[in-house]
């Protein structure tokens, strides 16, 4: 059982059990504190976040701390790291969605700042009716709410 | 959508169709920050009203860099500047404002900005002496002050330093280099410097016009100063006393002919700008200055 020390269960919400090392599940702040404050299980229930996406945000932080580990961290290294964080967030806007909301949950810091990087380049010089159909957004405005925000901003759209 | 747990928190599930405007507030602003100004004022805001609410916050207006606007035209600039520091609410803390401005649009700004702690100004050929002077009048919070192509006279300064007791930053790149040898030496600015900004610790005299008179007195009465920047400044030769004192005194020097690209981390940031809005390095060039090495005048 002495290598099992070292390992934590994370539990996802369908409680599928997800074997890490501590230095995984450190990752996750949220783990950290409760690692911490003197919670002594081996295993640590994700009851907010189901097998799919812990599979991905365990995906991430495993490849960071390998990354992490290496001795005398290159340049190589990080242009590979930087490399796999552009193919890991190159995923569709559910899966976007729901990876935000997992690590803004988890305090995963590296994982939020790059999904929300990804959703912002996303939005940069869209209009506001591609915005809503590539992000599921309803237009929840009035026409007359509408018009007090277009007349707000008519000084954009002088000649 | 609350999971079945006791938790509030809903179940972050793979391939289930969301709707954004429901993500948290903070991560929806974490989001929209990053955008610039026209994407959120001209586009995002106007997706739905959870998302305005979040581009309305004046919490977004804090630090307001007005350097990007190469694409609207003068007018829609000023009004589009208005427009932005409404959205501030009186709690805008840093300003970068270029190649616009005027005396109006600066007492707007002041009047409604007394919070703010660093200003910082280039290119603003519209802007009175008397305007600029009377703006820094109403901040007296102000911590950094840059002005780069602008020539403030030394009883500005004077009430720049009574106005805004906080000073720790000053910035000032002349609008005009004159090479050694070639124009008299005056310590207006310096003499008021050292008169009424007693609590400088970062001191940029960009081509500046000062003398060793000048210069003592600035180190007789900055006795924070760390940080001294005195490159395109001809009319003193850097020897002797004075150049042990400098160098004992600062922390970090830069002299008179230390090069004079802009070694400075906040300068690399301008290299972002449009090619017609080159960030401001002297033609030194065209001086022929560093060939020259000893036919300067000193001015005493």
């Amino acid at each position: 059982m002495s290598e099992s020390n070292k390992k934590i269960s994370l539990i996802s919400s369908e409680g599928e059990a997800f074997e890490v090392s501590e230095a995984v599940a450190r990752e996750f702040e949220i783990v950290a504190h409760m690692l911490e404050d003197g919670c002594s299980g081996s295993s640590i229930p994700i009851t907010t976040v189901d097998s799919n996406i812990l599979g991905k945000v365990i995906e991430y932080c495993t490849k960071h701390v390998e990354v992490g580990n290496v001795e005398g961290n290159s340049e190589k290294a990080e242009k590979d790291l930087e490399e796999f964080d552009k193919r890991f967030i190159a995923v569709e806007m559910n899966t976007l969605f729901s990876l935000i909301l997992a690590a803004n949950y988890l305090n995963v810091k590296g994982l939020l700042n790059i999904g929300c990087q990804k959703v912002a380049d996303t939005i940069k010089d869209m209009k506001p009716e591609e915005v809503r159909s590539i992000f599921n957004i309803e237009n929840d405005y009035t026409p007359a709410e509408e018009e007090v925000v277009r007349k707000e901003n008519e000084w954009a759209f002088q000649p | 959508m609350a999971s079945s747990s006791s938790s509030l928190i809903p179940v972050m599930k793979d391939r289930e169709c969301r709707s954004w405007s429901e993500l948290p507030y903070e991560l929806t602003s974490s989001i929209l920050r990053r955008l610039d100004y026209t994407d959120i004022l001209v586009n995002a805001q106007r997706v739905c009203t959870s998302w305005r609410r979040v581009c309305k916050d004046p919490a977004m207006w804090r630090k307001i860099d007005m350097r990007d606007l190469g694409k609207f035209r003068y007018l829609v600039k000023t009004l589009y500047h208005r427009h932005i520091l409404d959205l501030s609410q009186g709690g805008l803390v840093e300003l970068d404002m270029w190649y616009i401005g005027s005396d109006s649009l600066l007492d707007y700004i002041a009047d409604r900005s007394s919070n703010l702690r660093s200003l910082k100004l280039d290119l603003i050929s519209m802007i009175t002496t008397d305007g600029l002077t009377e703006a820094l009048g109403k901040l007296p919070l102000l911590e950094e002050l840059e002005l780069s192509r602008y020539t403030l006279s030394g009883d500005s300064l004077r009430v720049v330093g009574q106005s805004c007791p906080k000073l720790k930053t000053l910035k000032l790149h002349s609008l005009k280099i004159r090479p050694p040898g070639y124009g008299y030496g005056y310590d207006d600015d310096a003499l008021a410097i050292s008169e009424t900004l007693h609590g400088l610790r970062f001191l940029l005299l960009f081509g500046n016009c000062l003398t060793k008179v000048g210069l003592n007195a600035i180190l007789d009465n900055c006795p924070d100063l760390e940080h001294l920047d005195l490159r395109l400044c001809f009319n003193f030769k850097l020897v002797g006393d004075l150049e042990k004192r400098c160098s004992e005194r600062i922390k970090v020097l830069r002299r008179p002919f230390d090069s004079p690209e802009c070694p400075y981390d906040e300068r690399e940031i301008h290299a972002d700008i449009s090619d017609d809005e080159v960030p401001f390095v002297p033609d030194v060039n065209s001086y022929d200055i560093f060939e020259s090495d000893s036919d300067y005048s000193d001015s005493d």
